[in-house]
């Protein structure tokens, strides 16, 4: 699904550099490692808003780099971990906004648009919010239809931006296991960051880990809380 | 009742009063003039009737650009506060018209032919709009604040203010009178043979601007978002200033610069649609300010006999209370 080769990423100068690996549809990847480190930069390198500073990303056999900017938002979704405050958006139209790829210059949604938006609305519960303005809802709600606007994208990787940073703890529980739920159900390949271990954790769930001092990526297909602290938070360790 | 279904329905009502409110207006200058007359001053024009004269040179297009200065400096608006992702920004506020005005001053206060005509007037005024979108738009790359922005609007104002001020003072009488009436801001300056090519002007901006609605419905995500929807950020904040400096020059060119309609219109249709969708709130706004000037003028002609207000002063004197309103809505 998507293959990283010999991987730098930064801005001018390497930051991170990543192990080769593959990550496949159907399964969630959690992206921890310290503020800093480059965990946005990588995210901004897979979306094709950044060059890698070295190496390859290929995502179903197409280098990224080969994706023409208009092109990117079939292929790639992305959730921000910011909520954008805006007044008298109807949840239904920024839902719809994730069609917007696949829209005429006008805009104007289709029929199968208008069934692919309602039948997401449907999986993930949020029916009765539909209705209501964006600028009503609470952080949980947002990062819910946040995520239906990313899946009605119809693209086979999804990626989120600490999705469960604002979130309650029954909040966080919830988000999660409606990206389980996608990832499985819709074959999707999830990569999210986040700071929260203990939500990760004993879930089917793999890790790609950025260790502090090597500034080094790699795949894990499991990890205990340990683990996790001693290769990511190494300057903290008693 | 769904929410597409009452959009529907306000823009039916709007498009049925705009003809209505047109004809008012037309009916609403101090000398009686007919509907006969009216139709005799398009389809036979005999130029030795005084009142097919009045028709055809004063009202008839002093209306006509009362619908084109409202739809075209609402749209001006919209298109602004959309891109800034500001409620308050505005044509007039930003210093656009400033620009406009400032090239239109420089054009007149020449002495050359050309560029006293209106031709060269007009040209004058879409480049000044275009260079002043575009000085606001550099600014805004490295502003966070949405005050900020407004403030470097106001400070273009006043120094394309202080800079119009300077013109003035080595100016001949001749051109220095020229300016003034045209500073004074008129729906009446505006012959009936100019009526085609203006309006040919501002339909194409028109139907440009229809194609720009979708990625304004993205824009409002911020750019990062609209980016990553597929929006080529830089074409689209270029494609936004031309059409904006288009409706912006081409008004403040023939009508002088009109205030507050670009701030006013544009928050007013979004209070009543309660909608992000742009093409909606193009159409609503276009239509809406078009009705906003006809009454304005509609009070102006009801006035003058008694004194004589600019369309600047009038729009000036409804448009800031409500802005005011506005900002104090804001706040809260």
């Amino acid at each position: 699904m998507i293959d990283f080769q010999n991987l730098t990423v930064g801005y001018q100068s390497a930051l991170v550099s990543f192990s080769d690996m593959k990550l496949n549809k159907g399964a969630i990847y959690a992206l921890i490692g310290r503020n800093g480190i480059g965990k946005s930069t990588f995210l901004k390198t897979i979306t094709g808003q950044l060059k890698p500073v070295n190496g390859t990303i290929q995502l179903n056999d197409r280098l990224i780099s080969d994706i023409t900017f208009g092109e990117i938002p079939k292929f790639i979704s992305y959730v921000e971990s910011r909520f954008p405050l805006v007044e008298f958006l109807s949840v239904y139209d920024y839902i719809a906004l994730g069609r917007s790829p696949y829209t005429n210059l006008l805009g104007k949604l289709k029929e199968e648009d208008r069934a692919l938006i309602q039948k997401t609305i449907d999986q993930l519960n949020i029916g009765h919010l539909s209705r209501r303005f964006t600028s009503e809802l609470s952080d949980g709600e947002r990062q819910l239809i946040s995520i239906a606007k990313a899946v009605v994208q119809q693209t086979d990787l999804i990626v989120l931006d600490e999705p469960t940073a604002f979130l309650d703890y029954a909040n966080k529980e919830e988000v999660l296991s409606q990206l389980q739920q996608i990832a499985v159900n819709m074959e999707k390949c999830i990569i999210v960051a986040t700071h929260d271990i203990d939500l990760v954790l004993d879930k089917t769930i793999q890790f790609i880990l950025i260790d502090e001092t090597e500034k080094t990526g790699k795949l894990y297909p499991s990890a205990t809380k340990n683990e996790i602290i001693s290769t990511c938070f190494k300057s903290i360790q008693l | 009742m769904s929410i597409s279904k009452r959009h529907t329905i306000i823009i039916l009502v709007l498009l049925l009063l705009l003809p209505i409110i047109a004809l008012v207006h037309l009916f609403a200058g101090q000398i009686n003039i007919d509907g006969s007359d009216y139709l005799s001053s398009i389809f036979s024009y005999d130029s030795t009737d005084s009142y097919q004269i009045i028709a055809r040179e004063i009202r008839i297009p002093r209306m006509i650009m009362a619908i084109i200065a409202g739809a075209g400096l609402s749209i001006a608006g919209l298109l602004m506060q959309t891109l800034f992702n500001n409620p308050l920004a505005g044509p007039y506020v930003l210093g656009i018209n400033s620009g406009a005005s400032l090239f239109v001053a420089f054009s007149i206060m020449t002495g050359i032919p050309f560029f006293t005509s209106t031709l060269g007037i007009t040209a004058n005024a879409l480049i000044g709009a275009f260079v002043f979108g575009m000085i606001i738009l550099f600014f805004s790359r490295f502003l966070r604040s949405q005050v900020s922005l407004l403030l470097v609007g106001l400070m273009l104002g006043s120094f394309t203010g202080a800079l119009v001020s300077l013109t003035q003072t080595i100016s001949e009488a001749d051109e220095l009178k020229v300016f003034t009436l045209w500073a004074l801001g008129s729906l009446q300056k505006v012959e009936f043979g100019q009526i085609l090519p203006i309006f040919s002007v501002f339909f194409t901006g028109i139907i440009l601007v229809a194609f720009t609605s979708k990625s304004l419905n993205i824009l409002v995500l911020g750019e990062e978002n609209a980016r990553l929807l597929g929006v080529n950020i830089k074409k689209a904040r270029l494609f936004i200033i031309i059409l904006t400096a288009l409706f912006t020059g081409l008004i403040t060119a023939f009508c002088g610069p009109i205030a507050f309609i670009g701030l006013a219109v544009p928050n007013l249709v979004r209070m009543i649609f309660k909608t992000q969708s742009h093409l909606t709130l193009l159409i609503s706004c276009a239509l809406t300010g078009a009705i906003f000037i006809l009454l304005c003028d509609i009070c102006i002609q009801l006035i003058e006999p008694h004194f004589m207000i600019p369309i600047n002063v009038f729009t000036s004197i409804v448009g800031a209370p409500f802005v005011v309103f506005i900002i104090l809505k804001k706040l809260r």
